[in-house]
């Protein structure tokens, strides 16, 4: 102890930013071994024949945005009724790239997440500076605008309300106008994002963004510069969903303002919720159930949102930490004999 | 080490520290003693960087850091531990170690030594969420926290405020192992620690040091000190 602890030898801290690629790459694969793709794989490829190729690839798109929303609110805190935003501005940009710059599909996909990172980059330079409900409004505000700009200003370029048709030329031997090979590559796109935000958030930089949802203040007591990293995790936020956004455009072959719908964001809250905020299996199966409930219900029932929000109510009472919580903890209860019952009711949202 | 002049600090209106001078010297544990209200927590918030000195300069190694934030001031050494025991509850006891070790370079394995040489029962709890821990082992874990990464002086806000006698004595012994290796400044309600560690005292009352005493004998006596809290 007493060399360790030394007055005068004692070198300042480092205040070296962490380095996302850094740890990626030094964080231990087989802690994300291949079984957890597989297993995500497998489901994906299980239900398809449930519902319909088309259907699934959709859910799966969903599942990459319920991920980005994840790393904000479920691993740094920070709700945000405004991430509908950065899918919308990928769907356009991907929309737009293809009809005005190249139809090369995957250029239009990178385009999309280009754009929807740069618009989050700038915009987090203003947002990240809130916490709680002003964080979440300032991003409904954002969203609000963009909304409005891709409706009635810029109508020239986006053709407004009736929105304009995306036809992205092969890739290769590959067209992704193809219903099944459209599922693949989102099924890959899924598993890529997985896989990374899974390293990420099991790294250095998730124990961070995790330790500034519970306290800011004390973070920047160990040395972090808490402004950096939450506008980092807000950029990497927007990108994916400029993924999803790129995606969706593709898979329709259309966009439209609804692709920057503000009431959409509800859609994404509520599958986090469901599924298990601060868990990347939470946001997939909350993805799932969530757009099972909203493309199956209403064919059975007329007014589906009431059963939705009574299942959110059920969720927030029974189950806070989610479907994927709840699976996660009695599968310990059973199994490792770790967690008491009682113990799953203490867990907050 | 620490030189403060002339500190008025306010909340608002408020002023809580009238015309606060003192001086810290290297390696030495200062003791701050007061009733409710006289201003201790204030001034270690202060020197953090957390509140901002109306008036008066606070000079650390010979450079002004008045106004400088609290991650300008851990690169400098300074470390906090504040009167909450707040841990990241909902990290692991492993995670909290490793998210300071981050932050100041140190080797994962060589912060978790440090940590567990001074209380090797956390060895036990390394996967346990910190949230889980008692009061007395959370503040172990705070005070082994702020040994990561080469501190140079440590403030710590009433460290044994609501603990049982035995955790006290523990925490005692874990500062009492820190003498003469880093510098710290302490705010204490307990005489019977301040008898054994204090190497200067200061008394603050209604926002002003009314005494500093430096004599052991004292700071011994402690039925006179306690007319003070």
């Amino acid at each position: 102890m007493k060399k360790e602890l030394s007055l005068d030898e004692g070198k300042a801290p480092c205040d070296k930013p962490i380095d996302l690629l850094a740890e990626l790459r030094s964080t231990p694969i087989k802690e994300h071994g291949v079984i957890d793709l597989l297993g995500i794989a497998a489901f994906f490829l299980v239900i398809t024949p449930l519902l319909s190729t088309h259907r699934i690839t959709d859910f799966m798109i969903f599942c990459i945005f319920a991920m980005s929303f994840d790393l904000l609110y479920g691993y740094m805190g920070r709700l945000s009724f405004g991430q509908m935003l950065y899918l919308g501005t990928g769907a356009y940009f991907c929309g737009l790239f293809i009809r005005y710059v190249s139809g090369n599909p995957l250029l239009a996909i990178l385009a999309g997440i280009a754009f929807a990172g740069f618009l989050s980059m700038l915009l987090g330079l203003i947002i990240v500076r809130t916490t709680g409900a002003c964080f979440a409004l300032i991003n409904l505000a954002f969203n609000h605008i963009g909304f409005f700009l891709v409706l009635s200003p810029l109508r020239g370029i986006t053709r407004g309300e009736d929105g304009f048709g995306v036809s992205a030329s092969k890739f290769g031997s590959l067209s992704l106008t193809s219903r099944p090979i459209m599922f693949g590559f989102v099924l890959l796109c899924v598993l890529l994002v997985f896989y990374v935000l899974r390293r990420l958030t099991s790294s250095p930089y998730g124990i961070l963004i995790r330790s500034i949802k519970e306290d800011e203040t004390r973070v920047r007591f160990l040395g972090y510069n808490t402004f950096y990293y939450k506008w980092l995790t807000f950029v990497l936020a927007g990108s994916i969903a400029g993924l999803a956004g790129s995606l969706t455009a593709l898979n329709y072959s259309y966009v439209n303002p609804n692709a920057m719908d503000v009431h959409s964001n509800v859609g994404v809250v509520f599958a986090c919720l469901i599924g298990g905020a601060g868990n990347l299996y939470g946001a997939i199966v909350g993805g799932v159930v969530y757009m099972i409930i909203s493309n199956l219900l209403p064919i059975y029932i007329y007014r589906w949102e009431m059963f939705l929000g009574f299942s959110l109510i059920i969720i927030v009472f029974r189950f806070r930490t989610g479907v994927w919580g709840y699976i996660q903890r009695s599968w310990e209860y059973l199994v490792k004999r770790k967690v008491v019952p009682g113990a799953m009711k203490k867990e907050a949202i | 080490m620490l030189e403060i002049r002339n500190l008025d600090v306010a909340y608002g209106h408020a002023k809580v520290l009238h015309d606060v001078s003192l001086d810290i010297e290297r390696g030495e544990m200062a003791f701050f003693i007061g009733r409710n209200g006289a201003g201790k927590t204030t001034l270690l918030k202060t020197i953090i960087g957390l509140l901002k000195p109306q008036n008066g300069s606070i000079v650390y190694q010979g450079q002004e850091i008045s106004g400088l934030s609290p991650e300008d001031l851990y690169l400098k050494g300074l470390r906090y531990v504040a009167q909450e025991k707040k841990v990241f509850g909902n990290l692991t006891v492993q995670e909290n170690i490793e998210i300071a070790a981050f932050a100041s370079g140190e080797p994962m394995d060589h912060a978790l030594d440090k940590v567990t040489r001074i209380y090797p029962k956390l060895k036990d709890f390394l996967k346990t969420k910190a949230g889980q821990l008692s009061g007395g082992q959370r503040q172990i874990l705070l005070v082994g926290r702020a040994l990561v990464g080469e501190p140079k002086l440590l403030l710590v806000d009433e460290p044994t405020q609501g603990l049982a006698a035995i955790v006290i004595e523990e925490i005692v012994n874990i500062l009492s192992g820190l003498k003469d290796q880093v510098s710290a400044v302490i705010v204490e309600q307990n005489l019977a620690m301040v008898n054994r560690l204090a190497d200067r005292l200061f008394i603050l009352k209604e926002g002003k040091v009314a005494r500093e005493i430096v004599d052991r004998s004292e700071i011994s006596d402690t039925k006179e000190l306690e007319e003070y809290l």
